[in-house]
């Protein structure tokens, strides 16, 4: 056990080897992660309440949303997971360049996903399709109508600001592996970064049927 | 710990790409059931349903849950029941109330005061405004 603490710089001075390690930081993680599902949750106990209470309200507003553009941020999203999940096969296997680059891929797929997003913002802040008492479309007026909008703004804003942070926590990362911190025995920030991301688009799965599709 | 964590099944590329087709598959059948003239309870249903398989494919193969399993499938566990708890026993409270004690316009299906249809796409006449159904009740 000492010679291999003394063999390995990554290994901090508390855990006997670096597979503890890396089986501690994982599961510290799973735990953030969960407490992130929680929070979602809240919003999706709102939005299961107030789709109860106003059911043709929600049906009717959610025909205002962008389903092509919805759709399209859902493969990215998708095609996003897929280049973190190879990046940290691939820093697994020791191979950095091919990490760095798809951290940048997948990064750049977290842009085309906000700029999308920015454009169906726009398309409802000039239409005035806004959350509660701001709500002045007249295309559409009704109860639940405005309640819609506000969980709409509340969920998908919550969720782009984890797609921001996602994309600068895969940015460090991708740094960190171009610096060449990470080898066949150590890529753990790579994995729990991945996991990050993965969760972002863990819950675009369940906002794009709900916001775009009911 | 229980023997080195790389020596059992690892997953490559060739199954996180499968992973990823059966996740587009999913997707375009969402939108495809979307185009369809189901019933409202059963739209919800079948969304609801591709969406948790395609989250349970993310976090068994993408996140590891199916590799690594252990205490992080028990944490991932215990924060979906309380998912289910949060959601299942308000929906239920709301459900259960005597009308009046809810919003009102609320879970009515015929009684909204008026409803303004959106005008089609690039359709410049103004949005019709329909009667509003009379109450049948009692």
């Amino acid at each position: 056990m000492q010679a291999e603490a003394a063999g390995t710089p990554n290994l901090a001075h508390h855990f006997p080897s670096l597979e503890q390690q890396e089986h501690a930081a994982r599961m510290g993680m799973w735990l953030f992660l969960s407490t992130e599902i929680l929070l979602f949750t809240v919003l999706f106990t709102a939005y299961a309440v107030y789709r109860f209470l106003f059911p043709v309200g929600f049906e009717d507003a959610s025909k205002l949303a962008h389903v092509a553009m919805g759709a399209t941020n859902t493969v990215v999203l998708i095609t996003s997971s897929l280049t973190v999940a190879l990046a940290i096969y691939y820093a697994r296997q020791g191979e950095s360049r091919k990490t760095v680059a798809l951290l940048a891929i997948t990064i750049a797929f977290g842009a085309v996903f906000m700029v999308l997003k920015g454009f169906e913002y726009y398309h409802h802040f000039v239409e005035g399709q806004l959350p509660g008492k701001y709500y002045h479309f007249e295309g559409l007026q009704g109860p639940g109508v405005s309640m819609y909008f506000t969980l709409y703004f509340l969920m998908t804003g919550l969720h782009g600001i984890h797609v921001l942070i996602g994309m600068g926590v895969l940015a460090w990362v991708a740094a960190r592996a171009a610096r060449g911190d990470f080898s066949r025995s150590y890529s753990t920030p790579v994995e729990l970064g991945g996991l990050y991301w993965h969760l972002v688009d863990l819950i675009w799965i369940f906002l794009f049927p709900l916001l775009y599709l009911l | 710990m229980a023997g080195p964590s790389h020596a059992h099944k690892e997953f490559g590329p060739v199954q996180y790409l499968l992973v990823w087709a059966v996740l587009l598959v999913l997707t375009a059948a969402t939108v495809a059931v979307w185009k369809t003239h189901m019933s409202y309870g059963a739209r919800i249903t079948v969304a609801l349903t591709i969406a948790t398989a395609k989250a349970g494919l993310v976090a068994l193969f993408f996140m590891h849950l199916w590799e690594h399993g252990g205490v992080n499938r028990l944490v991932m566990a215990t924060s979906l029941l309380f998912v289910v708890l949060l959601i299942g026993l308000v929906l239920a409270d709301n459900a259960t109330r005597f009308q009046y004690a809810n919003p009102p316009y609320s879970e009515s299906w015929s009684e909204v005061p008026f409803r303004v249809v959106p005008p089609p796409m690039q359709d410049q006449s103004p949005p019709s405004i329909e009667a509003p159904a009379a109450p049948k009740r009692h």
